[in-house]
C-alpha cells in the first residue's frame, strides 16, 4: 500500500488578503512534510472556474514547485484535461516532459476529460466529445514522448511532422492513469493498461467489484503506452488525531465542506443531456458525504480515514483487503481545519499508521513491455 | 462558503399562492409535451433572485420551461414557467418565479395544490419539425419566445429534471407565512429530443425577475412524459440555509 496526497486547492470567499497566496503556500508546506514523512506522491488535479472547490488550474506550475521543494515524493497530474479547448495535446506532451526532466523522473501522468458544465461550457468544448478526444490524447501522447518526431492526423488535432521535445526523463515514458469517477471507466483504464486513478468516494463493496473488474480486464489489455501501470488508486480523506472522537469530529468538518462545495457546480447530466456522461460522476458521489451538516457531524462514514490511528490502520486493511494499491488524501478544504492541524496529522499519519503498511511495490510499478511503437493507431 | 441568495421572501410572493393545506395527493398528468430551454444568466443578479435559504448554481442559470396536456386530469393546458436554477444546500433545484397558464381550473388546481406562481394567460406551445417553441403575450408584447432549434433524438434516460422550490404562503402552528414547497415531480419519458437553445424575447419584469438576462444558452430539450406531480414532503423556511431550515412533512 501507497500513500498520497491529493489537491484540489479550495479557496474560501472572501477572496482577498492574499488567500489564494496564503493557501497555495500552505500547501506546498504539506507536500514537504509529506515528502519527508515518505509518502509517495503528490497529486493535483486542473479544475477551472470552480469558485472555492478548486481554484488549481495550472496544476503543472504547482507541481514544478512542489517537486523543487521536496527529494523524493512523486509528483501526480491528477489529471491532465484531455479536451482541445482546455490543453492541445502537444503542449500537455511538452509540459509533461518538462516537469518529468525537473522532478528527476517522479511524474505521474493522469488523464481525463471533465465532468461539469461550468468547466466544459465556460472553455466552449462539447461534452458529447469529450470521451473521444481524451481516447485520441491517451494515444498520441506516449507516441509524442517516445518517437524522435511524430506526426498525426486525427479527429481532435492534426500536427505535421515534428519533433515533439523535450523527451520525458523517465523511459520510455512516465506511467499513465486514467481519472475514474464515473462506473465503467476502471475498465475503461484496464483496456488502455493505464492505471485507475478513483476520484470518487465509495464503499468497500463497490471498491471491490471495480478492482475485480479492473484486473480482469487489464490483462489482455492493448496498452495505450509503451508499457503497463496496473496499478488501482483512490481518493479519501484525511485528518488522524490522538483522540479518535476529535479526528472524527474535526475530519467531519472536512468531509462536510468538501461536498457541500462539490455539490453547488453544474455536473454535465444536470443542464447538457449526453450520453457521453451517464453519471454525475463526481459531484454526486460527494454529495453522500455532505448528506450531513458540516462541522456537526460525529459519525465516520465507512472507510473514510478520520480518526485516531487505530481506526485508520484498521480502515486502510480494509481497503487494502479490496485490493487497493494506493490511497491518496484530501488534507483540507474551505481550509476548515488550521495549518498546524493539518500538519501535526501528516505527521501522526506517517510515524504511527504508515509503518503497519508495506510499501511492497516498485515507484513505476510494472516492467515495460516491448511493444511496437506504432501499437497505437495514428503513429507514423 | 457558497453564496447564498438574499432577496427578501417578501419580494418573491407577487405571485405566490396560498396553499390550503399540505395534504396534496399525486396527480399523472399523461403525454405532456415539455420543451425546456436552459440560459446562463447574468451573475450580478444571482442572489437577488433567491431566498437565502438557496444557493446559486455555479455558473447562474435559468430554465424556461413550456408544458402541454392535451387531456388528463387537469383537462387541456398548456402553461409556461421560468425558474433559476439553485441549490437548496446540496440538492439541484429550481426556483420558479412566475407562471402562465392557458385555464383556469388547472392553474387553480397548480398553485392550490403545489404551489405554483401562476396567473391566467395564453402561452402557446408550438411543435414543428425543424423547432419547437413556447411563446407568451402580454397584451401585444411577446414577453417569452423561447426556442429548441434543429431537435435531435437522444435516449430517454439522458435526461433530468430538477425538483421545484415553490415559494407559497402556508399555514403552519396558527401561523401563515411564505415557505419554500418542494415539488419534485416524476417524469417517465417516451421520447425525447435535443437542440440548440434560443431566446429571443424575454421580458424579466413580467416574470417577476427584475433584472435577470439570459447571457449564454446552454441547450434545449423536447420531450414527452408522464408527469406525477408529487405529494408534499418537504417544506422549507425561506430565511434559514436549506440544511437547517428543511421540515419533513
Amino acid at each position: 500500500m501507497k500513500f498520497g496526497i491529493f489537491y484540489e486547492i479550495s479557496v474560501p470567499r472572501p477572496w482577498e488578503n492574499d488567500i489564494e497566496h496564503e493557501v497555495y503556500h500552505r500547501c506546498l508546506e504539506q507536500v514537504r512534510v509529506a515528502d519527508e514523512m515518505g509518502f509517495h506522491s503528490v497529486w493535483a488535479v486542473e479544475h477551472h472556474f470552480l469558485e472555492e472547490y478548486s481554484h488549481c488550474s495550472a496544476p503543472e506550475l504547482f507541481l514544478t514547485a512542489c517537486a523543487m521543494q521536496t527529494k523524493q515524493i512523486r509528483v501526480g497530474h491528477g489529471i491532465v484535461v484531455c479536451v482541445p479547448q482546455f490543453n492541445h495535446p502537444i503542449r500537455a506532451a511538452e509540459r509533461a516532459a518538462v516537469l518529468d526532466i525537473l522532478s528527476d523522473g517522479r511524474l505521474e501522468f493522469g488523464t481525463g476529460r471533465s465532468a461539469t458544465w461550468t468547466e466544459l461550457g465556460g472553455m466552449d468544448a462539447n461534452p458529447d466529445e469529450t470521451k473521444e478526444t481524451w481516447d485520441e490524447y491517451t494515444r498520441t501522447i506516449p507516441q509524442m514522448w517516445t518517437n524522435e518526431r511524430y506526426g498525426y492526423e486525427g479527429r481532435a488535432f492534426r500536427m505535421p511532422t515534428r519533433a515533439v521535445l523535450p523527451k520525458p526523463y523517465q523511459k520510455p515514458h512516465p506511467p499513465m492513469w486514467v481519472a475514474v469517477s464515473s462506473p465503467g471507466t476502471e475498465i475503461d483504464a484496464a483496456e488502455r493498461g493505464m492505471g485507475s486513478l478513483g476520484l470518487t468516494f465509495g464503499g468497500f463493496a463497490e471498491q471491490e467489484e471495480k478492482v475485480d473488474r479492473y484486473r480482469s480486464r487489464i490483462r489482455d489489455c492493448e496498452p495505450a503506452g509503451l508499457f503497463v501501470n496496473e496499478r488501482v488508486a483512490t481518493v479519501n480523506f484525511l485528518y488522524c488525531h490522538p483522540d479518535n472522537e476529535t479526528g472524527i469530529k474535526t475530519g467531519s468538518r472536512l468531509t462536510g465542506s468538501f461536498g457541500y462545495l462539490a455539490a453547488q457546480l453544474l455536473p454535465v447530466r444536470e443542464v447538457h443531456p449526453t450520453r457521453s456522461y451517464p453519471n454525475p460522476g463526481l459531484l454526486a458521489a460527494t454529495r453522500q458525504q455532505a448528506a450531513q451538516n458540516p462541522g456537526e457531524g460525529v459519525s465516520a462514514p465507512e472507510g473514510v480515514c478520520i480518526g485516531n490511528p487505530d481506526r485508520l490502520v484498521e480502515e486502510i486493511k480494509k481497503w487494502e483487503s479490496c485490493g487497493v494499491d494506493q490511497i491518496n488524501f484530501l488534507l483540507n478544504a474551505l481550509e476548515t481545519i488550521p495549518q498546524q492541524e493539518v500538519l501535526d496529522s501528516l505527521r501522526l499519519f506517517g510515524d504511527e499508521v504508515m509503518p503497519h503498511f508495506v510499501d511492497d511495490k516498485p515507484a513505476t510499478t510494472s516492467e515495460p513491455r516491448e511493444l511496437a511503437a506504432t501499437a497505437a493507431a495514428g503513429g507514423d | 462558503m457558497p453564496i447564498n441568495g438574499n432577496a427578501d421572501p417578501g419580494q418573491l410572493t407577487r405571485y405566490a399562492p396560498t396553499m390550503p393545506n399540505l395534504d396534496t395527493e399525486a396527480l399523472t398528468l399523461p403525454n405532456v409535451k415539455v420543451l425546456q430551454v436552459i440560459y446562463e444568466i447574468d451573475d450580478a443578479v444571482m442572489a437577488e433572485l433567491l431566498p437565502p435559504a438557496l444557493h446559486p448554481t455555479i455558473p447562474p442559470t435559468m430554465h424556461v420551461i413550456g408544458l402541454r396536456a392535451d387531456d388528463g386530469p387537469l383537462g387541456a393546458f398548456t402553461l409556461a414557467s421560468v425558474r433559476v436554477g439553485c441549490r437548496a444546500a446540496v440538492r439541484p433545484r429550481g426556483l420558479p418565479t412566475r407562471a402562465v397558464c392557458t385555464e383556469g381550473a388547472a392553474a387553480t388546481a397548480l398553485e392550490e395544490r403545489w404551489g405554483f406562481p401562476i396567473t391566467v394567460g395564453e402561452p402557446v406551445l408550438r411543435e414543428r419539425y425543424d423547432r419547437q417553441s413556447i411563446e407568451v403575450n402580454d397584451g401585444n408584447v411577446a414577453v417569452l419566445s423561447a426556442q429548441l432549434v434543429d431537435p435531435v433524438p437522444i435516449g430517454n434516460g439522458d435526461l433530468l429534471y430538477t425538483a421545484g422550490m415553490h415559494v407559497a404562503n402556508v399555514e403552519r402552528d396558527g401561523e401563515t407565512k411564505p415557505w419554500l414547497v418542494q415539488v419534485d415531480p416524476d417524469f417517465e419519458v417516451s421520447r425525447a429530443d435535443r437542440g440548440a437553445a434560443q431566446i429571443d424575447a424575454f421580458d424579466s419584469n413580467f416574470w417577476d425577475a427584475p433584472e435577470l438576462r439570459p447571457v449564454y444558452p446552454i441547450i434545449a430539450s423536447y420531450t414527452t412524459a408522464n408527469i406525477t406531480l408529487p405529494k408534499i414532503r418537504y417544506i422549507c423556511d425561506p430565511l434559514q440555509p436549506a440544511i437547517s431550515g428543511t421540515v419533513a412533512l
